[in-house]
């Protein structure tokens, strides 16, 4: 048997954490590039959006490579990325690749478990004892290792905007989250976490700037993978931008685990619940999220809010038009971008350029 | 009297201008990139030279559209500045009170919302050229007539005819069907302006507020039948400035004389007489295969780019 895991931002380093510590074969699909999005384009329909085109490829890619047995998030209707694992499963099958299918429910229902369940007896079969007495190591690595590389990218939005060499931060974030990626023990893990933030806090930093602060909210796999939306979050923090989001791994995760209602949950209430001026009812996947949130985010005193989504993706197309309005209403810049296939990249800089001088306007007038 | 030089690569058109430290301007071009946009810009430094009879020091150069960086590499740029803010500042030096800015240009059409002199909100097309002037380009030459008659043709019409303005390839297929019902040519060409002035409407202006005064300009701003469509769907006039096809220029060389900058690195009026190419290499370092170019000048290598990881990256202004 031989997993494998989408390339989702960093998701890919505590999916391989996971199998590596439980010592279950794997196989990290090679990084997202153009042929991975060429791949995902040819095998898919026209009209899908960006990130199905890319996970596809992904899968495409990792099984060529030898992969056996797919690991996939899935989440809920009405959004179509809700169906994704169906459709891209049929998409496999019909290219004549062989592989076995494990999706991890969003929600914890009991038709979800049990459909798990179904798919894991068969699993079981294949994995050793060892394996399976491993696994809850396994998890335990993988989770550490999630929160260290969401705080590591964390710490990188902060010094970004002040770094003194334009890119240094992104250098110095990718030999960090390295770093995490190789660990294999907890001692090491724990070094490499403090090596790694260490590396960032030392570099070159003009502390006399004061970043902008801006919102990045939207679709969330469009949010949380650069390669989909085109590096959005480097971009703006090397204009001087201090990004924040709350799509992280670990906050759907506690979502779909219902857990930590203080924190993670109740934040996402707030959105939802301020949302309800705007949107009588759950439009579905983030949409109520991404309008409450540009609200909450004009009253916390954000400089502006950049909202991403995929090309004809039904909740956040709503969700774009409500926040034209949001953003007259409570005085915010709000900025809608569109990612498809296209290469795009200097038209998203020359709209994220226009922006952040937008806001330098605004703070002087002000 | 300092000079300062202001570069607008778009993608069909190129625009320079010369203008001196009060604001005039000494010398201007407008041509079409044919896909080539170096020579372009050779011919355009060529163009505005016989217009200012010799060679005048320039104390600044800025670049702008959606080829700056190339531009800024070719010509020895000082300032690369994203268009938007180009368009904007060149209007609130000509118009102070403007509230609205409507560019159309050949792949591009923006809309900027200025409120005292100060740009608060604005959007471009992003993955769909729609509601552009390529559109009206391609239509022009495939009823065999010059874009410049267009506009005229428009207004001599009847009976605007009704066109899908979704999206130009959906339009283009209404538009073919009513060209073989036996509608006259002058109907056709107002109701592709109709469908282009909507198209852009609904799409870059949506949720906008349109307040006047507002100014019209890009190249399609010179196009009679747009401006009469435009009007018609806004139900108010706009100004459309002397220098409307410039603009882009005009604000870059504007940035530049605001930056006040102590010594420029233009490459100078002998230009076009240099031998300017590019090549490019497919990288194969990686999966993503980039695709690197070299630009040179006189056979020397001045600037490199294309590379994701920027491995080769380098040129006089980073």
């Amino acid at each position: 048997m031989k997993v494998t895991f989408p390339h989702l931002g960093s998701m890919h380093i505590f999916c391989k954490a996971i199998a590596e510590t439980a010592g279950i074969p794997y196989i990290v699909p090679p990084e997202t590039s153009r042929k991975t999005l060429t791949l995902g384009v040819l095998h898919s329909n026209e009209c899908i959006c960006l990130p199905f085109k890319m996970i596809l490829g992904n899968f495409i890619e990792a099984l060529q490579m030898g992969a056996d047995t797919i690991v996939m998030v899935g989440s809920g209707p009405p959004c179509r990325l809700g169906l994704y694992d169906l459709v891209q499963k049929v998409i496999l099958e019909d290219m004549g690749l062989h592989y076995r299918w494990l999706t991890i429910p969003p929600r914890l229902t009991w038709q979800a478990i049990w459909k798990n369940h179904e798919e894991t007896k068969e699993l079981r079969k294949e994995l050793s004892a060892r394996n399976i007495f491993l696994f809850p190591y396994g998890l335990w690595m993988g989770w550490k290792k999630m929160m260290a590389c969401e705080a590591l990218e964390q710490l990188a939005m902060k010094v970004r905007p002040i770094e003194i060499k334009r890119g240094e931060t992104q250098k110095r974030l990718k030999k960090a989250l390295s770093w995490v990626d190789e660990a294999k023990t907890p001692r090491v893990l724990e070094e490499a976490i403090q090596k790694g933030k260490a590396l960032l806090q030392e570099m070159e930093q003009d502390r006399s700037r004061i970043p902008f602060k801006v919102a990045i909210i939207g679709e969330l796999y469009t949010v949380m993978d650069p390669h989909i939306n085109r590096g959005v979050e480097q971009k703006l923090g090397e204009l001087g931008v201090e990004v924040t989001r709350t799509s992280w791994f670990s906050t759907h995760i506690m979502r779909s685990l219902r857990k930590n209602k203080a924190d993670q949950t109740s934040e996402r209430t707030r959105f939802f619940e301020a949302s309800k001026a705007y949107l009588g009812y759950d439009v579905g996947a983030e949409c109520n999220v991404s309008v409450g949130e540009a609200i909450l985010r004009s009253k916390e005193g954000y400089d502006g809010v950049v909202h991403l989504m995929p090309f004809a993706c039904m909740p956040e197309t709503t969700a774009s038009g409500i926040l034209t309005k949001v953003g007259k209403d409570w005085d915010i810049p709000i900025l809608t971008l569109i990612l498809d296939e296209q290469e795009i990249e200097g038209r998203i800089q020359t709209l994220l350029e226009a922006f952040v001088e937008m806001l330098e306007w605004k703070r002087r007038a002000a | 009297m300092a000079n300062y030089l202001g570069i607008d690569v778009g993608s069909i058109t190129t625009k320079l201008v010369v203008m001196n430290e009060s604001d005039q301007i000494l010398a201007k071009c407008y041509i079409r990139n044919s896909g080539r946009p170096i020579e372009a810009i050779q011919q355009g430094i060529e163009e505005v030279l016989t217009q200012l009879g010799k060679t005048v020091p320039i104390d600044g150069v800025a670049t702008t559209g959606s080829a700056r960086h190339l531009a800024a590499y070719l010509v020895g740029g000082d300032l690369i500045k994203n268009e938007i803010t180009a368009h904007a500042i060149a209007v609130i030096d000509f118009l102070p009170e403007a509230k609205t800015i409507i560019e159309i240009g050949g792949q591009d059409s923006k809309v900027i919302v200025l409120r005292n002199s100060v740009v608060v909100d604005f959007a471009m097309n992003t993955v769909c050229a729609a509601g552009t002037g390529s559109f009206l380009d391609q239509q022009a030459a495939r009823l065999g007539i010059s874009i410049e008659a267009f506009g005229d043709l428009a207004i001599k019409a009847n009976h605007p005819v009704r066109i899908a303005g979704r999206c130009t390839v959906f339009a283009e297929t209404d538009m073919i069907h009513k060209q073989q019902i036996g509608h006259s040519v002058e109907d056709i060409v107002a109701g592709l302006c109709d469908s282009l002035v909507k198209n852009y409407l609904n799409n870059v202006c949506r949720g906008k507020e349109i307040l006047s005064p507002i100014v019209f300009q890009g190249g399609v701003a010179a196009n009679r039948g747009i401006q009469k469509a435009l009007e018609r769907e806004l139900e108010v006039s706009f100004i459309i400035p002397e220098h409307f096809d410039v603009m882009g220029a005009i604000g870059a060389a504007k940035l530049v004389k605001k930056a006040k900058l102590s010594k420029t690195q233009f490459r100078g009026f002998d230009l076009p007489r240099k031998s300017c190419s590019t090549r490019g290499f497919e990288c194969g370092e990686c999966e993503n295969q980039c695709e690197v170019i070299e630009l040179l000048v006189d056979h020397q290598v001045v600037a490199c780019w294309g590379d994701l990881c920027e491995r080769y990256h380098h040129s006089h202004i980073d």
